[in-house]
């Protein structure tokens, strides 16, 4: 127990400890002016640059799985299978080092801001530390749960049902919080100055909504050990979105006048314009990476398997670790483009700087990196389908699957232009432009063909899915749940992209600065929105009827010539005659895309459910290169992390805080490209070997709790 | 095990050099790092170093086949589009303007314009979102915008350093000194700054002469950028005479608090914050009393406002001076 208590105490007592003297050793140091110093006379930017990386780094791992654990203990708990519950178990087990390495670098990192540059981190100091504080307690909070979590997983297995009182109680506590929500969503707590609609949509679903399931869930110790997981995850998000708001702050600082003098309240800063939009796209960000360092556990451990037993688990484990973080992966784009959008609007030369000016070319390097995440994703796929009876019935349509990849990841991939010979201009007629090629490098197509992939991997999903199903089972003999379902998803699907046909339907040109001509522009996407609310009705009366696969083949197509042809075509001309209603024609490109991901999939689930099969999966009959794809996978999302990272930081420029106090050290410059490749590879290699050395302690620990729990059984025996 | 361990750690290692090699290659081919300091001279050279750093006019403009923007107009001779270099267009643009409006309008000036005033003249085709170069986070100083104008001059065009710096034309000066105060204020946008007050002074504050609720403000120019910096921040610390906040007192105990605006007829009316306007009959008055700690004027103004509309706004208030209205 003694143990246990230390285990809990030691992070959060670290953390308040490095706190302390961050705060006062800060306000101290702030007297002494703007001023910077180095360590060893090492470039501090780049020291503390790395040690940010590495805190990031083991901070998403201690995010990302917990998230993946959780999911995969409530699939485990609702489709009782006693395997998930153990692969759930198997990766909480690598926390616990995992979670002092990221408390460690924390303080490091805190550190090095405190000696090596003692101006900003004083302002810093003075304007968070509430915050700083309030992270420093929600530690304490995630180290219990954590430890609660791991440590209390055998013990919290099953169990009779508590008595009526204390469910009576719980139930209570539940209904209290749903009206305290409510009352949330409608303002009623709205600190003065109110609040961003999107934080408040990240408070309620991923705070509020969580904390008052695990209210209503709470009926023996097996849910109220994931009812403690949920807990952990919210915590683990608090701190991320604390810690979020701070790098929000430095590029859309608020309450500060350009005197530094802090005129604003904590709330403000804390919910700075950026602080929300960074906070979406990290949480998704954590959760992909959870799933695919998930995933190259499995990886290493199928590679080095010498059983088939050994291999058929290990292979199973990547597969849903693979599956988890593509359901991430696809929303990302998405969660990127409202955080760039976010960005412009808080500064125009910010956004600029982004995709047309110092990060141009590094937006290229992320454009092969995330491409190659969902290629391998869906080759990872397709090599799935070899264990799987029957799927090559659909080996058919992969060669299409890839086409459609390679040609998307091309587009994506061309730039406007390219620095060119005076020879090669005068071969291209005198222009900096390729003729063709240069219709590519713009907006209109990459967003076309970001949601060409994204279907594209969906579709291989599906073919997975359905891969050793011989007939769909019938929809219209099933029970209501499945109707409801489906009619639900529909009606979903319905609302996100109808909503927005309304709003298209009576948008004044004049709003967006344009002449009233120009509404035409706006009025046509309506009516392309409509068209497909019309479809996905067609499509629900499909399914219900057991033409499922029709109205699924039906949505998709209609949703693939929407999005891919008609909007990617569509931009263009409004870039010509009404260029800011091209963001518009995003939004409607992703509400349809996702739209067409809700409705195809609710049908999916009850069309296959309890279909006869070809023949049960061949777990472990993978080839070694897949798995050699799953680790790809992580080192690439690992990559990419980093890059978007000094992406985002780097946008500010000379700027510690932009617009109000600017980076006058030696390090002030933005860095090339190959700077960032050699700090970001530096930081992914050391961090894989350290994940490589976590693995290898939690596979002592499964070798001594196997032992253990074996040595346990023959005892019983002998007795 | 040992072995697959070696030919993963291989794998990760190829990776990451791969990895380098894309960054060092692209660094290769797209140059080295931004820097964004560095003092320069007025002079073309001078602004070529600022349009291609610091001044960051390359994130939206191009400047014939160099550089790859496209979000502004391009600056140099570029297809259909653009026949003639920015020097020469400019010339040609300030004869048709000097033709409409018959006041004399030369090349200098329509560029610095194009700076000072982006919004004045928008090139078809294009949408009115150049950024405020002289505000942060750009904040190019006024000798830095003459060296920009001087080096757009030379693509097509005579550069003339006198109209430029040291004979600036009427026109010019005007724009130079907008820029000026623009900067004295933290580098707001003054057309934003207008906009920030008519969302959140208009309602109290007249720029006419007038006395709504507050003060009338068409001449605090006048008085500095500290003065206008306080009022915004601490309203309470320099209230105009006048407008002291009253604290009245009735016989029934009900409090009122707000500027007195009337006291005449045996009546008087305290205009509170939120701008209702209580009538108190002089005899119903138990105390009256100034409260000097006080401003009617909502303490939390700031807090409503972003660091860019703060600037803003100073900037805009910076430029309302007794000069100006004479010169209208």
């Amino acid at each position: 127990m003694r143990k246990l208590f230390n285990r809990l105490a030691r992070p959060g007592v670290a953390v308040i400890a490095i706190l302390a003297v961050v705060l006062f050793a800060s306000q101290a140091l702030a007297q002494e002016g703007n001023v910077y110093r180095q360590f060893l006379g090492l470039d501090s930017r780049r020291l503390v640059w790395f040690l940010a990386q590495m805190h990031l780094y083991f901070g998403a791992f201690v995010l990302g799985v917990p998230m993946f654990a959780l999911v995969i203990e409530i699939v485990g708990w609702r489709s009782k299978d006693e395997k998930y519950d153990k692969l759930a178990y198997e990766f909480t087990s690598l926390l616990s080092v995992a979670y002092a390495t990221t408390a460690a670098l924390g303080g490091l990192m805190a550190f090095a801001l405190v000696t090596l540059y003692p101006t900003f981190w004083g302002f810093m100091a003075g304007v968070f530390k509430d915050i700083m504080f309030m992270y420093a307690l929600m530690f304490f909070f995630e180290t219990f749960f954590l430890y609660l979590y791991y440590y209390g997983w055998k013990a919290m297995k099953g169990g009779r049902e508590f008595g009526r009182p204390l469910q009576l109680i719980l139930k209570t506590l539940g209904v209290a919080a749903i009206v305290f929500t409510v009352a949330f969503a409608f303002g009623t707590f709205d600190p003065e100055g109110g609040m961003r609609t999107d934080t408040r949509v990240f408070f309620i679903v991923l705070y509020f909504i969580p904390i008052t399931a695990c209210l209503f869930m709470v009926k023996n110790l097996k849910t109220t050990h994931i009812a403690i997981g949920i807990l952990l995850n919210v915590a683990g998000t608090l701190i991320m979105q604390l810690a979020n708001s701070m790098a929000g702050y430095m590029m859309s600082p608020v309450g500060v006048n350009e005197a530094l003098e802090i005129t604003g309240t904590t709330w403000q800063a804390f919910e700075n314009i950026l602080a929300t939009p960074i906070a979406i796209h990290r949480m998704l960000g954590n959760l992909a990476f959870g799933g695919l360092v998930a995933g190259s556990y499995a990886a290493v451990k199928f590679i080095g398997a010498k059983t088939i037993e050994d291999k058929a688990h290990y292979d199973w484990m990547g597969y849903v670790a693979n599956v988890v973080a593509v359901a991430a992966l696809i929303p990302l784009p998405f969660a990127g483009y409202y955080l760039g959008r976010e960005i412009y609007s808080t500064s125009a030369v910010m956004g600029n700087n982004m995709m047309g000016g110092d990060f141009s070319w590094t937006f290229i390097i992320q454009a092969m990196l995330v491409g190659s995440l969902f290629l391998i994703s869906n080759y990872y796929l397709w090599s799935g389908m070899t264990r799987i009876p029957g799927a090559e019935r659909y080996y058919k349509f992969i060669k299409f699957i890839l086409f459609a990849l390679i040609l998307s990841f091309a587009i994506w991939l061309t730039p406007h232009n390219l620095p060119l010979s005076s020879l090669e201009v005068g071969e291209m007629g005198g222009s900096q432009y390729h003729p063709m090629l240069k219709f590519l490098g713009l907006m209109p197509a990459k967003n076309a063909v970001v949601n060409l992939i994204i279907l594209a991997t969906f579709f291989s999903f599906l073919l997975y899915r359905r891969g050793n199903k011989l007939v769909p089972v019938s929809i219209r003999e099933q029970g209501k749940t499945a109707k409801m379902v489906i009619i639900g998803s529909g009606v979903v699907a319905i609302l996100l992209v109808g909503q927005y046909a309304l709003t298209m339907m009576t948008m004044n040109p004049a709003d967006l600065d344009l002449p009233a001509d120009r509404a035409y522009y706006m009025r046509i996407m309506g009516y392309l929105l409509i068209f497909e609310c019309v479809m996905a009705v067609v499509t629900v009366v499909l399914a219900l009827n057991d033409r499922g696969k029709l109205g699924q083949g039906l949505y998709m197509g209609v949703t693939a010539f929407n999005v891919a042809i008609f909007l990617g075509v569509w931009g263009f001309v409004v870039m010509e005659k009404a260029s800011p209603v091209l963001r518009n024609v995003a939004v409607a490109q992703f509400l349809q895309l996702i739209s067409c991901l809700v409705l195809v999939t609710a049908i999916d689930l009850f069309l296959w459910k309890g279909a006869k099969e070809v023949g049960t999966l061949k777990w472990g009959k993978m080839t070694s290169r897949s798995q050699y794809a799953l680790l790809l996978l992580t080192i690439v999302i690992t990559m990419n992390m980093g890059l978007m990272g000094f992406i985002r930081s780097g946008l500010r420029g000379d700027w510690h805080i932009f617009g109000i106090m600017r980076d006058t050290s030696d390090w002030g410059a933005t860095p090339t490209n190959f700077v960032m490749t050699q700090q970001v590879g530096g930081a992914v290699l050391l961090f894989l070997v350290a994940c490589a050395f976590m693995f290898w302690l939690g596979s002592l620990l499964t070798k001594a709790n196997n032992e253990e729990s074996s040595s346990a059984d023959n005892g019983r025996s002998a007795e | 095990m040992k072995s697959s361990i070696w030919k993963i750690f291989g794998f990760l290692v190829l990776t990451v050099v791969l990895y380098n090699w894309i960054g060092y290659a692209i660094t290769d081919l797209s140059g080295g790092k931004k820097d964004m300091s560095g003092a320069v001279e007025i002079s073309p050279e001078g602004g070529e170093t600022l349009y291609w750093g610091k001044g960051r006019c390359y994130t939206c403009h191009s400047l014939g086949g160099q550089g790859s923007a496209v979000r502004g107009p391009n600056h140099g001779q570029f297809g259909e589009k653009f026949p003639m270099p920015m020097g020469s267009r400019a010339t040609e643009r300030a004869i048709e303007r000097t033709e409409k409006t018959g006041t004399p309008f030369t090349a200098v000036d329509y560029i610095v314009e194009s700076m000072a005033e982006p919004g004045a003249y928008v090139v078809n085709g294009y949408k009115n979102e150049m950024a405020v170069v002289y505000a942060p986070p750009i904040s190019l100083n006024l000798n830095e915008i003459k060296a920009i104008v001087a080096y757009l001059m030379v693509q097509g065009g005579d550069l003339d350093m006198e109209a430029i710096d040291t004979a600036p034309s009427e026109i010019s000066t005007k724009l130079y000194s907008k820029i000026q105060a623009a900067q004295a204020a933290g580098g707001g946008d003054p057309g934003a700054g207008e906009t920030v007050f008519e969302d959140n002074c208009e309602e109290c504050h007249s720029l006419e002469g007038e006395m709504i609720v507050g003060p009338d403000l068409s001449t605090i120019g006048d008085k500095g950028i500290k003065f206008i910096s306080e009022s915004i921040l601490n309203p309470a610390k320099s209230i105009t005479p006048g407008f002291e906040t009253y604290e009245v007192e009735t016989k029934d105990g009900t409090k009122i608090v707000g500027l007195k605006t009337r006291d005449e007829g045996g009546e008087v009316d305290i205009t509170k914050k939120n701008g209702d306007v209580v009538t108190v009959v002089q005899s119903d008055i138990k105390t009256i009393s100034v409260d000097a700690n006080a401003s009617v004027m909502p303490e939390d103004l700031n807090e409503a406002m972003t660091v860019k509309d703060f600037q803003d706004l100073q900037a805009y208030m910076i430029m309302q001076k007794a000069e100006k209205k004479d010169g209208e």
